[in-house]
C-alpha cells in the first residue's frame, strides 16, 4: 500500500464517524419512539393530579377553587376518615398477602412433584386468576346472597343463621378478603410452584441420604432457597393489594357504611360522590408514594430473579 | 471476486481493544487463513468485514473503496458461522436459497442454484429438512452452501470445521480447498487449528492479542516464525525452545545451551554473545548413536506414536527435555536407548531473548528476500 | 425425595381436593345457576339436580327479558361486543407499537434505553385512578370521553408494557448471528426483522398477546371511570346489569359465565406461557 493510499484512508476514517454513527444509532430510537409516544402522555394527568392535590377544588363549588399548597395533606393528619382509609387498606393488604402466601406456598408444596395429576390440578387451580376480579365479586355476591346464596345456606347448616357477609360491617372485610384470596392465591401458587421446581436437586438428595428430618429440610433448605421467589411474589401482591379497587368496589362500593373505604375506593368516592377533587388527588398521591417505594424494592428483586432465570436457561 | 484490504483497523468494546491497528491486504481470489488462539480477535475481524460491527478507526477497502458505510446486505459477502447460524424456522433449502432470494432470482434460478451447490456439497437429499433434523455435518454443509451459493465476492469462513466430528473435519479439510478454488472468491478462513490454517491458506495471518503477529506463506511462518509466540503456535509436538547464547565455535557460530553446543547456519557472527532463545522443530532434531563434536548425550525417556509419526522425548545429560519427531517405521529406538542429539543448523531459529523476535542470519553477498525480517 | 407413606398420600390427596373444591366450586356453581330458572335458584335447600333451561342465555342473546311486568331491554350483547372491540383493538395496537420497541430494547444498548423501559414498566404499578381521574376532565374537553379511541388509548397502559417486557425477553434469546446471517445473505434490516426476528419470537409474541388480551378483558376501573353505558365492557356492564334486572339471578349468572368463558378458555390454551408472562419472565416456566 502506498503512502497516498494511507492518506486517503486516514482522511476517510476521520470524516466517517459523524455520518455513520448518526444513521445507525437512530434506529433503536425510531423503533421505541411510537410505543413511548402512545404512553408518555400519562405524565400529563399525573402532573395534573399533583397540581389538583394542592388545590381546594370541588366540582360542585367551582367558585371556591384556589391554591392551598399542602392544606389537603395537612388536613389528613387530623382527619379520622383518612386514617381509617390507611388502617383498612393496610389491614386488607396484610390479611390478603399473608393468607395468600400461606395458602399459595402450601398448595405449591403439595403439587411440587411434576406428576400428571399435579400438573392438571395446578392448571385448574389457575382458573380463578383468569376471572376478572370485578366478575369474581359478582359471583361471590350471588353465592352469598342471604335469600338463596349457597354459602349463606351452608353456614346456616352449621348454625350460623343470618350471616350477612359483605352487607354487614362486621363481616364485610372478611368477605372481600375471601374473594381476593380466591382470585389471587393462584398467582402466588403458580409462581412458587415454578420456583420450587427450578430449585437444584442436589441439596435435597443429600439431605435425604443423610436422613435429615423433613421439617429441618423445609426450614433450612427449601424456604431459604425459595425466598427470592416468595419475596418477589409477595411484593407484587402487596403492590396490587394496597391499590385494590375492583373487588371492593364491585362487592360493596366502599360500604356498608364506609367500612371498606380503602385508598382507591375512597379516592373514587371523594371524586365522584363528594366531588372533592383536591382531596381525592391528595389521597392518590399518598397511595402513589407508598406504591412507588414498594415498586422500587420489587423491581430490584424482580430483576435479580429475572437475571437468574435467564442465566440458568442460557 | 475482489481484493480486500484492512487499513489500520482498530476495534474496541468498551475499554477493551479487541483489534489493534490491524492492516492486511488480500489479493483478488486469494485464500488467506486467519489463525490465532481463541480470544485473539479473529471472529471480530470477520464481523467488521461483513458489516456486523464497525471499527473505531481505520478503513476496510474492497477493490480499493472503503465499505464501512455500506450496509451488510450490500457488501456481497458470504459468511459461514462457527455455530452455523442456520435459520431454525426454514428448511435447508430455504436457508441456502436466502441469498438468491435477496438477489431476486426467479423461482427457476433459485431452484437451480440451490440444487447445484447442494449436489456439490452432497446435501441434496436433505434439502427439505428443518435445521434441527440435520446432523452436525449436514448443518455445517448447509451453512457452507448458504455462504457459497451466490458466489460472493468475499467469502468469510469462521472456523467452519470447529463443531464437526474428527472424521468429517478430515474429509472437509481435503475437500474445501478444491471447492473454494472452484468458486474463485477471495476467502478469509478463520481457524484455531494450525494444520487447517496451513492446509487451506495460501497465506496465513497470525493474530495474537488483536495484532497481526505475522502474515506470510505457511512455509515462511513455520520455518521462520516472526517471534517465539508464533513459533509455539505451530507444530505438534511444539517447537523445542532453549535459552542460551550465541558464541563462536570451532567451525562457525554455535548456540550454547548449557553444555550443549548447537552449530548455527552462517550469518550470526554479528550477534556473538547475545542472549537468545533457540528454537528447533522436533522433525529437525536427530538422535545419533555416535556423537559429533559438541553434541550432547541424551537418552530416550519416552516414545509416543502420533498419527504417522513417532515422537521421542529425549532427556539430555544436564536434564533438558526435547522432542524429536520422525516418520514411523524407521530405525526403532527403544525407551532408555542412549545417543547424541544433533540438529540441522539450517533449521535452527534464533530469537532475541528480550523481545522474542526472530533474528535472521545475515548472508554475506546474496540476500534472500525470504530471509528478511518481518517489519 | 423422601418416600411417602400411605397415610401421607391420603392426606395430600385430601388437601389437594379441598383446594380444588375451594377454587373451582364458585365457577361450577355459577355455571349451574346459569341453567336454572329463578324458581329453581330460590329453592331451599339448593339442589344440583334440576331440569336445565337455556332461557337465561336466550334472553341475554335476544336482549329481551320477559318479566311479569313486561319486557325488559338488556344491553348485555353490546357490553360483550364492547369488551371484544376494546380488548382486540388494544392488543393489536400494542403489538404494532411494542414489538419493535421490545426489539430495540433487546438488541441495542442506547442512551436512556433502560430508563425508558423501566418508565414503561412503572405504569403497571401506579394507582390507575391517579391518572384516570384527571383524565376524565381532559377527555371531556378534547372529546375523547366515552369513545372507543379514547378507551383503547388508555388501555395501552395495561397491554403495552406487558407485551414489551415479555417479548423483549424472547428477542434476547435469539442469537444475533442468525439475524446477521440473514442480512449478510443480502436482506435489509426490515426484512430480517420481519422474516427472522419476529417469526422466531412468535411464541413469546403470541403468549404476550393472549395474556394482555386477558388483562384488557378483565379490566374494570378504566371503563368504569371513562365509559358510559353504551361503551362499557362486560366487567362494568354486568355490575350495572345487577341493578337493572332486579332479581333475575339466572340471567346474571349466565352473563357472568359468558363473560369469563373467553379468558378461561384462553388461559387453558396459553397455560404454558402463563407463568412466564405473569411474572414478566422472572421465573422460567
Amino acid at each position: 500500500m502506498t503512502s497516498a493510499d494511507h492518506a486517503t484512508a486516514g482522511r476517510a476514517a476521520a470524516e466517517r464517524p459523524l455520518t455513520r454513527r448518526r444513521r445507525r444509532n437512530l434506529l433503536p430510537y425510531l423503533l421505541s419512539l411510537p410505543a413511548l409516544l402512545v404512553t408518555v402522555w400519562i405524565i400529563i394527568p399525573f402532573v395534573t393530579a399533583i397540581y389538583y392535590s394542592l388545590l381546594r377544588y370541588r366540582l360542585s363549588l367551582p367558585q371556591l377553587r384556589g391554591f392551598v399548597w399542602f392544606d389537603n395533606y395537612l388536613n389528613f393528619l387530623t382527619d379520622g376518615r383518612f386514617w381509617y382509609t390507611v388502617e383498612v387498606s393496610l389491614l386488607y393488604t396484610v390479611l390478603t398477602v399473608v393468607i395468600e402466601l400461606v395458602l399459595g406456598l402450601g398448595i405449591a408444596l403439595l403439587l411440587q412433584r411434576p406428576s400428571r395429576f399435579n400438573n392438571l390440578a395446578a392448571m385448574l387451580l389457575l382458573l380463578p386468576l383468569m376471572v376478572a376480579p370485578a366478575l369474581a365479586s359478582l359471583m361471590w355476591k350471588l353465592m352469598t346472597n342471604p335469600n338463596f346464596g349457597i354459602l349463606s345456606y351452608l353456614v346456616g347448616l352449621v348454625g350460623v343463621t343470618n350471616f350477612r357477609w359483605a352487607s354487614d360491617p362486621s363481616s364485610a372485610l372478611f368477605t372481600v378478603v375471601l374473594v381476593d384470596v380466591w382470585v389471587y392465591t393462584p398467582f402466588i401458587m403458580v409462581l412458587l410452584l415454578a420456583g420450587l421446581r427450578s430449585l437444584p436437586k442436589q441439596p435435597f438428595e443429600a439431605a435425604a441420604l443423610d436422613g435429615v428430618p423433613r421439617t429441618f429440610v423445609f426450614f433450612r433448605i427449601t424456604l431459604p432457597m425459595l425466598m427470592p421467589y416468595i419475596l418477589t411474589a409477595s411484593l407484587f401482591r402487596m403492590l396490587e393489594s394496597i391499590q385494590q379497587f375492583d373487588i371492593v368496589y364491585a362487592m360493596t362500593q366502599g360500604g356498608p357504611g364506609n367500612t371498606l373505604t380503602v385508598f382507591q375506593v375512597e379516592a373514587y368516592l371523594q371524586f365522584f360522590q363528594f366531588t372533592n377533587v383536591g382531596r381525592s388527588a391528595a389521597l392518590l398521591m399518598v397511595l402513589w408514594a407508598i406504591t412507588f417505594a414498594l415498586s422500587n424494592v420489587f423491581v430490584k428483586n424482580w430483576l435479580r430473579l429475572r437475571e437468574r432465570a435467564h442465566g440458568a436457561a442460557a | 471476486m475482489a481484493s480486500l484490504a484492512l487499513d489500520h483497523v482498530t476495534k474496541r468494546y468498551g475499554r477493551e481493544t479487541v483489534l489493534d491497528d490491524v492492516s492486511l491486504s488480500v489479493a483478488d481470489g486469494e485464500i488467506v487463513s486467519i489463525f490465532g488462539p481463541s480470544g485473539a480477535g479473529k471472529t471480530v475481524l470477520l464481523r467488521l468485514i461483513a458489516g456486523m460491527a464497525e471499527p473505531e478507526e481505520g478503513a476496510i477497502l474492497v477493490d480499493g473503496s472503503d465499505v464501512i458505510d455500506v450496509a451488510p446486505e450490500q457488501r456481497s459477502v458470504g459468511m459461514a458461522f462457527q455455530n452455523f447460524a442456520l435459520f431454525p424456522h426454514m428448511s435447508a433449502f430455504d436457508n441456502i436459497a436466502s441469498p438468491l432470494v435477496a438477489r431476486r432470482l426467479g423461482r427457476d434460478g433459485i431452484e437451480d442454484g440451490v440444487q447445484k451447490i447442494a449436489r456439490l456439497l452432497k446435501i441434496d437429499h436433505v434439502l427439505g429438512h428443518a435445521p434441527r433434523a440435520l446432523s452436525n455435518g449436514q448443518k455445517q454443509r448447509t451453512a457452507l452452501a448458504r455462504a457459497l451459493v451466490a458466489a460472493p465476492k468475499i467469502l468469510l469462513l469462521d472456523d467452519p470445521l470447529r463443531n464437526v466430528d474428527a472424521k468429517l473435519r478430515f474429509e472437509m479439510r481435503l475437500e474445501l480447498p478444491r471447492l473454494l478454488e472452484r468458486f474463485g472468491s477471495t476467502v478469509l478462513y478463520v481457524t484455531q487449528d494450525y494444520r487447517e490454517a496451513m492446509a487451506l491458506g495460501r497465506r496465513i495471518a497470525v493474530l495474537v492479542h488483536g495484532r497481526i503477529a505475522q502474515f506470510g506463506t505457511p512455509d515462511e511462518i513455520y520455518d521462520r516464525p516472526a517471534n517465539v509466540e508464533v513459533a509455539e503456535l505451530f507444530g505438534d509436538p511444539g517447537i523445542n525452545l532453549f535459552e542460551g547464547h550465541v558464541e563462536a565455535g570451532r567451525s562457525g557460530m554455535v548456540a550454547a545451551v548449557g553444555g550443549m553446543r548447537l552449530p548455527l547456519a552462517p550469518g550470526f557472527e554479528r550477534i556473538a554473545g547475545r542472549s537468545v532463545t533457540i528454537g528447533v522443530r522436533p522433525e529437525h532434531v536427530g538422535f545419533a548413536a555416535a556423537g559429533t563434536e559438541g553434541a550432547v548425550a541424551a537418552r530416550v525417556a519416552a516414545l509416543l506414536p502420533l498419527n504417522d509419526r513417532m515422537v521421542r522425548l529425549l532427556v539430555t545429560e544436564d536434564g533438558r527435555e526435547l522432542y524429536t519427531s520422525r516418520e514411523a517405521g524407521g530405525a526403532a529406538m527403544e525407551e532408555g536407548a542412549r545417543g547424541h542429539v544433533v540438529a540441522d543448523p539450517a533449521a535452527i531459529v534464533v530469537f532475541d531473548r528480550e523481545t522474542g523476535r526472530r533474528i535472521a542470519p545475515r548472508s554475506a553477498g546474496f540476500a534472500s528476500p525470504a530471509l528478511q525480517e518481518n517489519p | 425425595m423422601h418416600h411417602t407413606s400411605t397415610g401421607e398420600r391420603i392426606l395430600r390427596g385430601v388437601l389437594i381436593s379441598l383446594a380444588l373444591i375451594f377454587f373451582l366450586f364458585p365457577i361450577f356453581w355459577i355455571l349451574l345457576m346459569s341453567f336454572q330458572t329463578n324458581a329453581q335458584i330460590l329453592r331451599i335447600p339448593p339442589s344440583i339436580v334440576f331440569t336445565p333451561t337455556l332461557d337465561n342465555y336466550v334472553s341475554l342473546i335476544t336482549g329481551e327479558l320477559k318479566t311479569a311486568s313486561g319486557v325488559l331491554k338488556l344491553a348485555f350483547m353490546q357490553n360483550l361486543l364492547n369488551s371484544l372491540i376494546l380488548s382486540v383493538a388494544s392488543v393489536a395496537l400494542s403489538l404494532v407499537l411494542a414489538v419493535p420497541a421490545a426489539y430495540a430494547f433487546a438488541r441495542y444498548k442506547f442512551r436512556f434505553s433502560e430508563d425508558i423501559a423501566f418508565t414503561l414498566l412503572s405504569f403497571k404499578f401506579a394507582p390507575p385512578l391517579l391518572v384516570l381521574l384527571p383524565l376524565t376532565i381532559y377527555f371531556q374537553q378534547i372529546g375523547l370521553a366515552n369513545t372507543y379511541v379514547g378507551l383503547i388509548w388508555v388501555y395501552q397502559l395495561i397491554t403495552l408494557p406487558l407485551i414489551l417486557w415479555i417479548v423483549r425477553g424472547y428477542f434476547e434469546d435469539i442469537s444475533p448471528d442468525i439475524e446477521h446471517a440473514y442480512r449478510i445473505a443480502g436482506h435489509s434490516w426490515l426484512r430480517s426483522f420481519l422474516k427472522i426476528s419476529v417469526p422466531l419470537a412468535m411464541p413469546g409474541i403470541a403468549a404476550a398477546a393472549l395474556l394482555s388480551f386477558i388483562f384488557a378483558w378483565n379490566n374494570f376501573v378504566f371503563a368504569l371511570v371513562l365509559a358510559s353505558a353504551d361503551k362499557q365492557p362486560v366487567t362494568v356492564g354486568a355490575l350495572a346489569f345487577v341493578t337493572a334486572s332486579g332479581i333475575q339471578y339466572g340471567q346474571i349468572a349466565a352473563a357472568v359465565v359468558i363473560s369469563i368463558a373467553p379468558t378461561l378458555a384462553l388461559a387453558l390454551f396459553a397455560q404454558r406461557y402463563l407463568v412466564e408472562g405473569l411474572s414478566l419472565g422472572a421465573v422460567k416456566g
